[in-house]
């Protein structure tokens, strides 16, 4: 279930002006005003069917429609009641048994009972849906009675007890066959969750109702509404308008400023989000450069990225570093390095390592040459759909080209990236990844059956790397029921992925949240001490926020951060103050300085025009 | 060779009348100066700036979005680095391009309509259908589709201006050559046995060319401003600093709505409205000398 992160950015005008024009439905002037919390998104769902959808917009969409089994706490995601009100395990581990509570009901006044949560997990195992196979392949679903849910594993599964698939409405779904239920909408279909989705217009907004018959209870808020923006300049602007309540895409290089909006709660939070700087390492499909094969090269590289100025420059500082990919949105299972291990900047190292594997500049342009005499020039694939990308671009290049490796940038949307990476005729790209909470699906795409043999339906494996002892490693955590050995075991692999320097990882990105708190109240972070409160796991926020009182200013449940980071504000509103005041006199200045010397331009010609007449 | 002197010598006096007659244009003259200070600018720019210090990397230790200061006379970016640099070597790219692709847009525009006009009959037909093919196609769909499909570089920039933008110029000198082909010098020198090189290349261009130069002035500030247009929607060359790549940077920045970092993008546009105007006030004035039914008088 882990997806790419998809930041939009706007490439045409013409986009903003859609934008402008994403208007929702009038709410109906009822004798009871509607409590409707409206969140700016820049990413737009792929598809609300959830057996067709990877964005996370489609999953922040699910999380609110559909029930599951289990959910996950918001402190430290462990595992957590939700349709099952208990559970109990057999020795082996290889059985759960759930019970169920008791008046579950969907949306539409259907009992929802235990067969409907077999019913959901057999036909996704049976039809591999994409985003709940890797979840469920080794298990099998029985309903022994109305309440109660019998899941036996054919392997070891260290991720049971947790079962959070999305349930789907048999009473729906089983008019549908695979054919039918690929072109499925979904969108009028029951739901179990706090909010059942009843709009949605492409490219625009869409709207999801409270559901009276949750089993928390109705949510406080009657009524979502997740309007799309192209552009994030259009997104803050309706976030300080207040057309919008909150939003979860706010640019790195804006955040600094809405902290000195009162009426604005802003929260930097992590949940795993990282971007790297993908080396083809030269094990799939593909027309590459000889040289990134080699892992030696590959850490050269490496070595030659300043990753902390990274941080500070083009993130400024909404991050953190780490030495590998993270495969969990919990920080516990990041690879533990110590420094001398990982690849510092260092650009004297990285020179030394090619020049004692016969990477030389033998023609002096400033460019090295392999062995072969082929020059050392890599195509770097850099996203449209990213503001970072151009900065990154610009610092890899020039530390590259400093160690003597001259990048060529090809600017691609997403769309065309994905196809591109799996026909391997790249030699490098800089992308990111959004993990799920269990580490599995992030490892499992660095397996080599996961390399693409096939542009046309590519595989996970971005980094084209395969190593046969990763791969072992991999089927071994993956039914390895003692939680420390298992932690030992990831340890291993990252550490293994880490030397091979096919991810370069740059750094984790935070997600950058903000909210009207003159509007609502009781927004929840997961983590609560360190994630963010929109486009989580479990879209806790929405269950839980309400209007705010008369008079009350909206509170985060975020830990300590939201002190730190709205606080202090009026020292620093004041001197923004000034400097927009002596900004426009400067403009002024400037305008004025240009209409008196373009004035003197004209007179002194003037001037000269009859003299030449007299000529 | 006395004869070819005697053509030097009228050429020289009418082009020392031109010359005058231009001087006395106020508009066109301001444009000019304009227009030098910028050439001198663009050519002098490794003298007046470190190009270094167009790179992330040098600009490290820099502040990011620091207002106008001695040590930076139009602040810094983003990301730290000088923007007075970036307006100096931006202007390079931005008249290189400018000037180049209204070449190719001239040569074109030229041989299509000189071609066209002179040898009318099926020549023409085929040739004015292709010209309005390209004039009802829209100009900017076009250049963004083709900037996207050729990729971003600066050459492939000038391509796309120039295949796009010529058939008005076409069209313009089309019908000035029907008119010149007309005459009765041309007649004569037809009668004396001249072939079709002779007349095109003694005749008709020399009498068409201050049409096509009136028109490369006019047509250069379009140049200029499809080049800032594509670099704006990320098509430019991202190696190259450019007026246009200023622009899109400081708007993706938040520069523009965000953080109202004037000092960011104004530069880069009053310069390319500087250009663009200067360009079009020497275009109307060379328009008006060159062509006696426009001057008043």
């Amino acid at each position: 279930m882990t997806r790419r992160r998809q930041h939009l950015r706007t490439a045409l005008a013409v986009a903003v002006v859609t934008s402008t024009m994403a208007v929702p439905a009038a709410a109906p002037a009822g004798a009871q005003e509607k409590s409707t919390f409206t969140v700016g998104v820049i990413q737009d769902m792929d598809a609300f069917n959830v057996t067709l959808g990877v964005t996370l917009s489609s999953f922040e969409a699910w999380n609110n429609h559909y029930p599951t089994l289990t959910d996950k706490s918001e402190d430290d995601f462990s595992v957590e009641p939700s349709l099952a009100e208990s559970w109990t395990g057999s020795a082996d581990g290889l059985t759960w048994t759930y019970k169920l509570r008791e008046g579950l009901t969907w949306s539409d006044g259907e009992p929802l009972t235990a067969e409907d949560v077999v019913y959901t997990i057999n036909r996704s195992r049976d039809e591999e849906w994409s985003n709940h196979y890797s979840t469920v392949a080794n298990i099998t679903a029985e309903a022994t009675d109305e309440l109660t849910v019998v899941l036996t594993s054919s392997e070891p599964d260290p991720k049971l007890p947790v079962m959070d698939v999305y349930i789907v409405p048999p009473q729906v779904y089983e008019g549908l066959d695979a054919d039918a239920l690929s072109a499925h909408k979904a969108i009028d279909d029951p739901g179990g969750g706090p909010f059942v989705m009843k709009e949605w217009k492409k490219g625009q907004f869409w709207r999801m109702e409270a559901n009276d018959s949750y089993w928390r209870g109705r949510p406080a808020v009657d009524e979502l509404i997740f309007r799309v923006y192209t552009n994030p300049d259009a997104l803050i602007a309706a976030l300080k308008s207040g057309e919008i309540d909150a939003t979860g895409d706010i640019p790195a290089n804006q955040f600094d400023l809405l902290k000195n909006e009162s009426d604005i709660t802003v929260i930097a939070g992590n949940q795993g989000g990282f971007n790297e700087l993908s080396i083809n390492a030269g094990d799939g499909l593909g027309d590459f450069h000889p040289a990134v094969a080699d892992p030696i090269v590959r850490r050269a590289i490496a070595h030659a990225i300043d990753r902390q100025t990274l941080l500070d420059r083009v993130l400024n500082g909404l991050g953190s570093l780490t030495p590998a990919m993270s495969t969990s949105a919990s920080p516990e299972w990041d690879l533990v390095l110590p420094e001398a291990e990982q690849y510092g900047f260092d650009p004297d190292t990285a020179r030394q390592l090619l020049e004692d594997a016969g990477y030389v500049d033998t023609d002096d342009d400033g460019v090295r040459e392999d062995p072969d005499g082929r020059p050392l020039e890599f195509r770097y694939l850099s996203r449209s759909e990213s503001e970072l990308s151009a900065p990154l671009a610009d610092f890899i290049g020039e530390w590259l080209k400093d160690i003597g490796i001259e990048i060529k940038i090809e600017v691609l949307s997403d769309t065309q990236l994905t196809p591109r990476i799996a026909e391997g005729t790249y030699e490098m790209f800089v992308w990111g990844w959004v993990p799920y909470v269990d580490p599995d699906p992030m490892l499992s795409y660095f397996t080599c059956s996961e390399i693409s043999d096939d542009p046309e339906s590519p595989g996970w494996n971005d980094a084209n790397w395969c190593d046969p002892e990763y791969d072992r490693l991999y089927k071994e955590q993956n039914r390895e029921l003692d939680p420390e050995r298992r932690h030992e075991i990831v340890q291993e692999m990252l550490k293994i992925f880490h030397d091979s320097a096919s991810y370069v990882v740059l750094f984790k990105t935070d997600d950058l949240n903000a909210f009207r708190n003159d509007r609502f109240t009781d927004v929840v972070c997961e983590p609560t001490e360190t994630g963010p409160f929109l486009f989580t796991n479990t879209g806790k926020t929405y269950q839980r926020i309400r209007p705010v009182e008369d008079g009350e200013t909206g509170s985060a449940d975020c830990g300590e951060r939201v002190a730190a980071a709205s606080g202090g504000d009026a020292g620093d509103t004041a001197s923004t103050a000034d400097d927009s005041g002596s900004s426009a006199g400067l403009v002024i200045g400037l305008v004025a300085a240009l209409v008196v010397l373009a004035g003197i331009v004209v007179f002194v010609l003037a001037k000269r025009k009859p003299a030449d007449e007299r000529e | 060779m006395g004869r070819r002197r005697a053509a030097r010598v009228r050429r020289r006096r009418s082009l020392a009348r031109s010359w005058s007659l231009f001087r006395a244009h106020t508009p066109g003259m301001a444009g000019l100066v304009v227009l030098a200070a910028f050439v001198l600018l663009a050519l002098a720019a490794p003298l007046i700036s470190d190009a270094g210090g167009l790179k992330v990397t040098h600009a490290i230790g820099n502040p990011q979005w620091a207002h106008p200061s001695s040590e930076f006379p139009l602040g810094t970016d983003n990301l730290g680095r000088s923007v007075a640099a970036q307006f100096v070597w931006g202007s390079r790219i931005s008249l290189f391009v400018g000037l180049m692709a209204t070449l190719l847009t001239m040569v074109i525009g030229s041989v299509v309509g000189i071609a066209s006009g002179f040898f009318g009959r099926w020549i023409d037909a085929g040739l004015m259908r292709v010209t309005e093919w390209f004039l009802v196609i829209p100009f900017l769909p076009l250049a963004i589709v083709l900037a996207k499909i050729l990729g971003p570089s600066v050459w492939n920039v000038i391509f796309v201006i120039g295949i796009t933008s010529w058939p008005a110029t076409a069209r313009v000198i089309r019908a000035q050559v029907l008119s010149v082909k007309e005459r009765l010098f041309v007649e004569r020198s037809r009668a004396l046995g001249a072939g079709t090189w002779h007349l095109t290349s003694r005749h008709v261009l020399p009498n068409v060319a201050p049409l096509i130069l009136a028109n490369t002035t006019l047509t250069v500030p379009i140049a200029i401003l499809t080049e800032t247009t594509l670099a704006f929607v990320g098509l430019g060359d991202p190696t190259r600093a450019s007026w246009g790549k200023t622009l899109e940077e400081a708007f993706a920045a938040g520069a523009v709505i965000g953080r109202n970092a004037w000092w960011y993008y104004l530069p880069a546009g009053v310069g390319i409205i500087a250009v663009v105007m200067a360009f079009t006030l020497c275009g109307h004035a060379l328009e008006e000398i060159l062509n006696p039914k426009l001057r008043e008088r």
